[in-house]
């Protein structure tokens, strides 16, 4: 690939774009110090190695990158080469402006054809991703090459396949990622991080579909597994972990039954009070009282 | 017809059965419940997740078993998992999780006590070796270190105590799971004031002390409506798995002696004199005032099975660890005894009984160039097993064995029991189709009911046909490596303690 960049609000090349801050390639062909100190990313970032060998520190640990890798910065990431360097290769790289809220993977006024759980998802995996680099995924330099070209020549429909090409971009690193959990081999780790999840956002009312994602399982097998592995189906059991969370809150006298409701998942106080009474035999009020008025002694 | 309904908590799973009053198995149901690691050596389960765990398990035993069947529900007794510490407020509110028996915070404090005149005298009184499981430790712990919690702290409960206390508002805990603590006094059945003063709490900070045959209250009205229980529902407290999967087995008196291999495992014998050891190596609790369960426990067992099929199983189809576990059987099968001089130290994660060394570590010995990847695979079981043989070895120091039982998921793999059988040149036997402990449970409230006179002539019915025989050809082969398993297990203590030291 040649060296090139564009950069939102100077080419307007991306103007159609509002999600692509930048996209470009470039060769290093001598060492400038002071070319890649560490710093905080001010947007969701992807690179991938096209030529040399890399030194990169990312959130504190260092990584060797390699010619084919790739490399998953978030936004708010510290990453930069601790002597300061950029190493000499050629890097081609992605910067994303991500959406502002956890339904909208990206910035306003970008198209994609996502729907909005799979938005969800994709930000889920993303953002609880661990592993910034990822060896040997070849996907990400087409991509990023076919998006270069769209960009470069615009021909008929370029408008459409650039926000495709994002949207796969996407799809594809999430994919990777939750497929390197290997929830076939080690489903009670991966559930656990799941259940982890879970209680992280108990309000979002998860759907079994973007449970699966997140362990990287198709939604048939993952229902078939957490049913053999926990008894319960798997929403089923996140009622267990929303009514166990609820019990807790309860005990607390400070916060209302309608924000308990809401903050454990439930969608209303009706049905908090109803699915809570059929497990616990008590009214969410009742068992308050009971707590409240329980061994003053 | 009336039916008996068993509950056992355990560290990841609720599991309860119905049984009709002969002891015949109507259903069951298991359901998840994790153990936390918030933090190195930390592990810990939510009480309140435990408890809706339980009850919506319980629940859908009832609505899909027992109602269908038209049966009556006259009991319900409980079993749990030793030595978990959770404390509550003063109006039962928990301050944190309950803290599990794997919990290894207390490590420091319960390796100086041990050390101590105070800790040789309190394990003499109390039957609990002195080790980070052992709420003694756990609470001297808290009172250390989370000091806010400890002085919030009204009540330290054991998770059963506290799933009781739920349904029935009363604060008790029973002589087998007191007596796992390391604060009773398992010769008069009183807290002892030592470990008290030790711990830093007063008697009063603890559940009342009631005998496994005990009711604990009435379940309350709520709960009778949710469930469709009628108010006369005895809850009956029971014991700890550890006692109830001995009872199960009907290892009542001299000669006999249990395995349970789970995740980890432990070899037990029951009887009415209590095992005295100046090494401190075994455990002695309560499972009745003049009964007790003694034994050792290994941290090395099924862990160490799921950790080689994980890393060197094939993964030709989907992993599954059932099958993955049938696998590594059926390979280890095509070796004979003895893995043809390839030796392997379980010692995975530290162990406890008979060495009672956090610091061990794996190691495989005697390597040639023949070996192959097969040979690992029976070398591993057979170290496992070498383990548990070490700890039952020790145990005949004490007590005449002559036969054995086997229970748990890994026990009862018929390559393990066979290879039992073999290495202790003992007849094994097994319960095929139940769960030990679920059985064990049954049969305390079956004596509650009066069924059975006593748990002595309940222990006395079950009859376990013996499944395996020895093989002394293999045994003596078994021997011969056992006695380098032996010595490598004492003699690499020094070099197990610099490798800790680094990493």
């Amino acid at each position: 690939m040649h060296q090139f960049v564009f950069q939102q609000g100077l080419s307007g090349a991306l103007r159609p774009f509002p999600h692509i801050l930048e996209i470009g390639v470039k060769k290093i062909q001598s060492i400038q110090l002071n070319s890649f100190p560490e710093s905080r990313a001010d947007c969701f970032r992807i690179f991938h190695i096209i030529e040399g060998k890399f030194e990169w520190c990312i959130n504190g640990k260092i990584y060797m990158l390699f010619p084919g890798d790739t490399a998953i910065i978030s936004t708010g990431t510290l990453f930069g080469n601790s002597k300061n360097i950029l190493e000499i290769g050629s890097i081609a790289w992605l910067n994303i402006k991500l959406g502002d809220s956890r339904d909208r993977l990206f910035a306003a006024g970008s198209n994609s054809g996502l729907n909005t759980g799979e938005q969800q998802t994709i930000l889920k995996v993303l953002l609880m991703n661990s592993m910034p680099v990822i060896s040997k995924l070849t996907e990400t330099a087409r991509i990023l090459h076919a998006i270069s070209y769209e960009l470069q020549h615009q021909e008929i429909g370029y408008l459409t396949r650039v926000s495709q090409l994002t949207d796969e971009m996407f799809i594809t690193l999430t994919r990777y990622l939750s497929h390197q959990k290997d929830p076939v081999r080690n489903f009670p780790q991966v559930f656990m991080q799941l259940e982890q999840e879970l209680r992280k956002d108990l309000s979002h009312q998860w759907t079994v579909e973007e449970m699966a994602a997140i362990v990287g399982m198709g939604s048939t097998m993952f229902n078939e597994r957490v049913k053999t592995f926990t008894g319960f189906t798997p929403l089923n059991y996140l009622i267990n972990i929303r009514i166990s969370e609820a019990m807790k809150l309860l005990k607390k006298n400070n916060i209302n039954i309608t924000d308990i409701a809401l903050d454990t998942g439930f969608y209303s106080s009706q049905h908090f009070s109803t699915t809570f009474k059929k497990l616990t035999g008590y009214t969410p009020r009742e068992f308050r009282t009971n707590y409240l008025t329980a061994d003053k002694d | 017809m009336n039916c008996i309904i068993t509950i056992e908590l355990g560290t990841n799973a609720v599991r309860v059965f119905a049984f009709d009053l002969d002891g015949n198995e109507i259903g069951s149901q298991r359901g998840y419940c994790p153990t936390l690691h918030t933090g190195p050596d930390y592990s810990e389960q939510d009480p309140d997740h435990m408890f809706i765990t339980m009850l919506y398990s319980l629940k859908n035993l009832l609505t899909e078993y027992v109602h269908p069947g038209k049966y009556k529900v006259s009991t319900i007794c409980f079993s749990s998992s030793m030595h978990s510490v959770l404390a509550v407020d003063k109006t039962g509110t928990p301050l944190g999780n309950a803290i599990t028996w794997s919990d290894n915070r207390a490590k420091k404090i319960a390796q100086e006590l041990k050390d101590s005149e105070l800790g040789k005298a309190l394990y003499t009184r109390t039957g609990t070796p002195l080790h980070p499981m052992s709420p003694l430790a756990k609470i001297s712990w808290m009172k250390e270190f989370d000091k806010e919690r400890f002085k919030q702290t009204s009540k330290f409960l054991s998770i059963k105590s506290y799933i009781i206390h739920q349904l029935t508002d009363k604060y008790l805990i029973d002589y087998s799971i007191a007596s796992a603590t390391g604060l009773l006094n398992i010769h008069d059945i009183k807290w002892d004031q030592d470990a008290l003063n030790f711990a830093g709490i007063k008697k009063s900070s603890l559940p009342e002390l009631v005998p496994i045959l005990t009711e604990a209250g009435k379940l309350k009205k709520a709960y009778q409506n949710s469930l469709g229980l009628t108010a006369d529902t005895r809850i009956i407290i029971g014991s700890s798995d550890g006692c109830m999967a001995t009872l199960g087995d009907g290892v009542m008196g001299e000669g006999r002696a249990t395995i349970t291999l789970e995740d980890s495992g432990a070899v037990r014998v029951m009887g009415a004199r209590m095992l005295e050891d100046d090494k401190q190596r075994f455990f002695n609790y309560l499972l009745t005032e003049d009964c007790y369960v003694s034994g050792g426990p290994t941290n090395n067992a099924g862990s160490v099975f799921e950790w080689f099929a994980r890393q060197f199983g094939d993964c030709k189809n989907a992993f599954e660890i059932d099958y993955s576990i049938h696998d590594l059987m059926e390979e280890a099968s095509k070796v004979s005894a003895g893995s043809e001089g390839l030796l392997f130290l379980p010692y995975l994660l530290g162990e406890r009984a008979p060495i009672w060394n956090a610091n061990a570590r794996g190691s495989y010995f005697g390597l040639n160039i023949k070996h192959e990847k097969k040979h690992f695979t029976r070398a591993t079981i057979e170290g496992v097993l070498y383990g548990v043989y070490n700890i039952g070895k020790t145990l005949e120091e004490h007590r005449n064995i002559t036969s054995l039982s086997v229970n748990g998921s890994y026990g009862t793999l018929s390559l393990c029991s066979k290879m039992i059988a073999d290495i202790f040149n003992k007849p094994v036997a097994l319960r095929s189709n139940s769960h030990s402990v679920s059985y064990g449970t049954y049969l305390v409230a079956a004596t509650e009911m009066g069924v059975y006179k006593n748990l002595d002539e309940a222990a006395k019915t079950v009859k376990l046909p013996d499944e395996y025989l020895p093989d002394k050809t293999n045994h003596e082969t078994y021997m011969q490596y056992f006695k380098i398993f032996e010595q490598l297990s004492t003699k690499l203590a020094p070099e197990f303690e610099i490798i800790a030291n680094i990493s």
